[in-house]
């Protein structure tokens, strides 16, 4: 126990205030020197001459009282368990605070966050007069303090974080930056506010758990013109961390079709690890294993239950397959772990997914020019791109011939060959009869994929006839390079650097640029297209010549892409091209997309979703809340920003389209084992300028209780006398 | 400028009622009962020496209805003193007397010197010897203590006044001090509250304590009483303050009394459980007081300091006279009065 203010116990003299009142703030008798004093008879004790305290008890309550408040103006405090260097000069200090996930930890009986608040707290006591103090808080959505003078500034800190703690939709949410990621805020916060004409030091005092992620984050220390002071929540800087708590969370979370069980049948594969204990710590206890028991929830109903066996540090997979009934909508599956509600860090213990039956993308390939020789069969090269592609595994091709599919769409054979079609590819295949052709363009309409490429089979005059309600623009007729009016005298042409803008190449840096490169393409025949403004077609690649080369539509619900060239060797070699492998996959994958996600994606807990359309979308919250989302201008996707808690989301466009996607926290939040922190060197030594503050844990404001306590009892007891002194 | 010490002393309506008087000292026989032995007063003589015109509080048997007849109005006649009349005052200068507001003639000490003054002003004119002692301070002032006809006297005497009342005034020592000065027949006239002469500790305890110890007053009376008994005029002027015969501190303040002599404890306490049976003692003291001066021959006269002070002075000199009045009994405090005439039948 020391005292901050240790001069404010000259208050002490103050202690002779009450005894002086109550010798002299008796009520003071009328004086007389009365001749006839002999003949009054006193009635009362006789009262002596010596002076005498009366009510003691409530002197020594008075007294008391006004020790405490002295006490309390010193300041007492207790040592804390976390000490952490301030410089003592006045300076610029930004406290950056940790708002990871990982601040939710519960270290014996609190969370590192409500550590972190008190830190804060006893870090604003303790800075110097004259320092200036602002605040930075590690999440986007956090509000933030400019440095302001201290007097002005501490208030101000306070109350942003009392604010920001206690807010119900704008609080800690499990998922933000880490500690790395917020410095530059912090730092710019630092430098925004300029020097105010003094050369002070510049200070982050940066308040995080001692993790990874957290503290373990931050760059060295004393880099540049800021030091950067890390404060532990738990341990001290430069000695052995505290070993965190144990706990139990999920890893991973993962699915997959088992078409062997069922066709509607799905695998979760969910990892659960054991975080601790702590490798020097507790041998005997550490070895044990732990039991933890995961449920599996569809639709908010648990449909299965495991247990798994964990070793200390040990990873454990637990698996579930489930047959989804007949809801293709997708279903809300979370796993989470049982029986753990001592669990010290909660937010890990559950994830979510969303299920369709029908994820994988099914393709057919209607192969107009089948052939015995690889190098002329579209199939072929089609299928090789897909396979070598990163979207192989959701995609399946089948193949069939046109007779085959023109059979199956009159009847005359088994089902709808379409009703599960995603992408129809329709490669250098004589256009469908006129009877057919309108079942492909419903389908597509409907929301199928059509990809049209050409060949020595496809006939413009009959496409135009047959698909001219989807077909991107109006073909005119094959030409062969070079051969063009006022075209190159070039025999063949390449094909000129994709429209990066175009979406399909969405999301493409310039590294995929550069694998998209086809300009070593050489085409020696391609179909010239009827410029047409109306059709909203848009050109992703075109060639050299400025001929478009691959061209889409968006139709009804359905997408189109036309291709001017062959797929196989007939026309060109463009499947030879490493280009082709990207720009067949992401070609597929777009014109798929057209069936809206079916696997949905995985965002991070505060990260920004991109809704696949301009459109305006109603995105429904985990906690069933409707949150509309209107692109930010026109043309451009809408973008959604409250993934605010884990959990399932569904995003729905006016036109019925749906999206779906889960916001997940980052599982590298989960873990907490401690590292080591070096101890920050603060000011020049030489100087002599600087020192090392204790950050102390106050214990003024247990005093103060008690001071209202005493304020209370002294009113109650002042009654009491004044009432007896009057009945007497 | 200083007002004049004497001229302080005596007021002037004061000075216009002594404008024609003059000092009658006839003995008082048997207390207060007049008229029946007539005294011959030594220091009066028969012989004529000059009429005055009557002025009421006059013996009418001195009224000369011859010389009335021929005047057509009121005439006294005056004879010559046969005798010098000493006139000794013998003044409690303790603290005691030093009550009421200063520079008033409320004043217990002013007042005294208001009646020393008149009544040595009047014996100067008419010749007599004066003297006076003081018992002042736990000290004696007996410089003028020897009786002169000197004018000095009063002048002295108004330099006693000049210094207020202050600690106690010892009375055995007093006496003591004045008994031997005391050659042949004097007028001794004590001026004191009578109040307190002497003794120590608690008036009165608090409970259960005998009632008041009058020794000290015994003792005083005793004093006196020789001095009567050796052949002197004794006369007690009692000077009291309205405070002292009401009490009027009747509320629940608490007030301290303190012994002005210091010789009492302080009492404190609320004013109204204080007076409660006060006065009653008061009272008692009173009577007793009287009662022993008439036992003792001796003659007490009450002078309360808010009342006109001629009028107070006139009944002393007709009170030492032999005159009945009851002029001066006090006004406020009527039982004293009602049982002087009660005492009597």
């Amino acid at each position: 126990m020391s005292l901050l203010a240790p001069l404010a116990l000259l208050g002490l003299l103050g202690l002779a205030l009450p005894l002086v009142a109550h010798l002299l703030g008796r009520e003071r008798p009328q004086k007389i020197r009365f001749a006839a004093v002999r003949f009054v008879r006193p009635r009362e004790p006789v009262v002596t001459q010596r002076r005498e305290l009366r009510d003691w008890p409530l002197l020594l309550i008075r007294l008391l009282l006004l020790a405490i408040f002295v006490l309390v103006l010193a300041r007492p405090v207790v040592g804390s368990e976390a000490a952490v260097a301030v410089l003592a000069e006045p300076h610029d200090a930004i406290i950056l605070l940790d708002a990871s996930a990982s601040m939710e930890l519960r270290v014996d009986g609190r969370s590192d966050r409500e550590r972190a608040a008190e830190q804060l707290d006893t870090l604003l006591d303790a800075l110097p007069p004259g320092s200036r103090v602002g605040l930075a808080i590690s999440d986007p959505r956090a509000p933030s303090v400019t440095l302001r003078e201290l007097s002005d500034g501490a208030p101000q800190v306070r109350a942003a974080l009392d604010g920001w703690m206690r807010s119900e939709d704008h609080g800690p949410r499990p998922g933000a930056w880490s500690l790395s990621e917020a410095l530059p805020r912090a730092a710019a916060l630092l430098s925004d506010a300029g020097t105010d004409g003094q050369d002070r030091p510049r200070v982050i005092y940066a308040i995080g758990d001692p993790t990874e992620r957290g503290l373990g984050s931050l760059p060295e220390l004393a880099a540049g013109a800021v030091t950067v002071v890390p404060v532990p929540t738990r341990g001290q800087p430069g000695a052995e961390p505290p070993a965190p708590p144990e706990h139990v969370g999920l890893r991973e979370l993962e699915w997959e079709p088992a078409p062997e069980l069922d066709p509607r049948a799905v695998r979760i594969r969910a990892l659960i690890h054991r975080y601790g204990p702590g490798s020097g710590e507790g041998e005997g206890e550490g070895d044990e294993q732990l039991e933890v028991a995961a449920a599996l929830e569809i639709d908010k109903r648990e449909v299965a239950r495991t247990r798994v066996t964990l070793e200390p540090n040990g990873d454990a997979a637990a698996e579930f397959t489930h047959t989804l009934d007949g809801a293709s909508e997708g279903a809300r599956a979370r796993v989470r772990l049982l029986e753990r509600d001592d669990d010290p860090l909660l937010v890990d213990d559950r994830r979510h997914l969303w299920l369709t039956a029908t994820d994988a993308v099914e393709v057919l390939v209607i192969n107009g020019d089948p052939s015995e020789t690889r190098a002329n069969d579209e199939i072929f090269f089609l299928s090789t791109a897909l396979g070598s592609g990163e979207l192989a595994e959701g995609i399946s091709l089948r193949g069939l011939t046109l007779d085959q599919l023109e059979d199956r769409l009159s009847g005359k054979q088994g089902d709808d060959p379409l009703a599960e079609v995603d992408v129809l590819v329709l490669a250098n295949v004589r256009a469908l009869s006129a009877e057919l052709a309108p079942r492909v363009n419903a389908r597509v309409a409907e929301g199928m994929g059509l990809w049209i490429t050409v060949g020595d089979r496809v006939s413009a005059k009959e496409y135009n006839a047959r698909f001219a309600e989807v077909l991107p623009l109006l073909m005119r007729e094959a030409v062969y390079a070079g051969t063009a009016p006022g075209r190159t005298e070039a025999r063949s042409e390449g094909v000129a650097p994709v429209q990066l803008s175009h979406p399909i190449f969405e999301g493409s840096t310039a590294d995929a640029d550069g694998d998209i490169d086809l300009g070593a393409t050489r085409t020696r025949r391609m179909f010239l297209l009827e410029p047409d403004p109306r059709r909203g077609a848009d050109i992703a690649a075109a060639f050299t010549s400025g001929a478009p080369a691959l061209v889409t539509r968006e139709y009804e619900q359905g997408r189109v892409a036309l291709l001017t060239t062959t797929i196989d060797r007939d026309w060109g070699d463009l499947p030879l091209r490493p280009g082709f492998v990207p720009l067949a996959t992401r070609t597929l994958s777009w014109l798929a997309g057209a069936r809206g996600h079916g696997r949905g994606s995985v965002v991070a807990v505060g990260a920004r979703k991109t809704l696949d359309r301009a459109a305006t979308y109603s995105v429904t919250t985990p906690s069933g809340a409707s949150v509309p989302i209107t692109p930010p201008r026109e043309g451009e996707p809408a973008i959604f920003e409250a993934t605010d808690f884990p959990g399932h989301y569904r995003a729905t466009a006016r036109d019925s389209e749906v999206e779906r996607f889960v916001v997940e926290f980052d599982a590298r939040e989960a873990d907490t084992s401690a590292v080591g922190l070096a101890r920050a060197q603060l000011g020049d030594e030489s100087s002599g300028e600087s020192g090392t503050v204790t950050i102390y844990e106050p214990r003024w404001r247990e005093l103060a209780l008690i001071l209202l306590l005493l304020l209370g009892v002294e009113s109650g007891a002042r009654l009491w006398f004044t009432r007896r002194s009057s009945g007497g | 400028m200083a007002v004049d010490p004497i001229e302080r002393l005596i007021p002037a309506s004061l000075r216009a009622a002594l404008a024609r008087r003059e000092l009658l000292v006839r003995r008082p026989v048997a207390g207060v009962r007049h008229g029946v032995h007539r005294s011959l007063r030594p220091g009066i003589g028969r012989d004529f020496r000059d009429y005055r015109p009557y002025a009421p509080g006059d013996d009418p048997r001195r009224l000369d209805w011859r010389a009335a007849a021929r005047s057509q109005r009121l005439v006294v006649r005056q004879t010559e003193s046969e005798e010098e009349l000493d006139l000794v005052l013998v003044v409690d200068g303790s603290a005691a007397m030093d009550y009421g507001e200063r520079g008033s003639s409320a004043h217990k000490w002013s007042r005294a010197g208001t009646v020393a003054a008149a009544l040595t002003t009047l014996a100067l004119r008419q010749g007599d010897r004066v003297g006076f002692a003081v018992g002042r301070a736990g000290e004696l002032q007996t410089a003028a203590l020897e009786p002169a006809a000197r004018r000095d006297r009063l002048r002295a005497l108004a330099e006693i006044w000049t210094t207020p009342a202050a600690g106690d005034c010892e009375w055995e020592a007093l006496l003591d001090a004045v008994a031997p000065r005391l050659r042949r027949r004097a007028l001794v006239v004590v001026l004191s509250d009578f109040l307190d002469p002497g003794g120590r500790g608690p008036g009165l305890a608090e409970d259960g304590a005998p009632e008041l110890d009058r020794s000290a007053d015994e003792s005083l009376l005793r004093g006196l009483t020789l001095l009567r008994s050796g052949g002197h005029d004794v006369a007690l002027v009692q000077i009291l303050h309205r405070d002292e015969l009401e009490f009027p501190w009747d509320q629940q303040r608490v007030i301290e009394l303190e012994d002005p002599r210091g010789r009492r404890p302080t009492i404190e306490g609320p004013g109204a459980s204080l007076r409660e049976g006060y006065l009653d003692r008061l009272d008692a003291h009173l009577n007793w007081l009287k009662r022993s001066c008439e036992r003792g021959g001796l003659l007490l006269a009450q002078v309360v300091t808010d009342e006109d002070p001629a009028a107070q002075v006139l009944d002393l000199l007709g009170r030492l006279a032999g005159a009945p009045t009851d002029a001066s009994m006090p006004t406020g405090a009527g039982r004293g009065g009602a049982g002087h005439e009660g005492d009597a039948r």
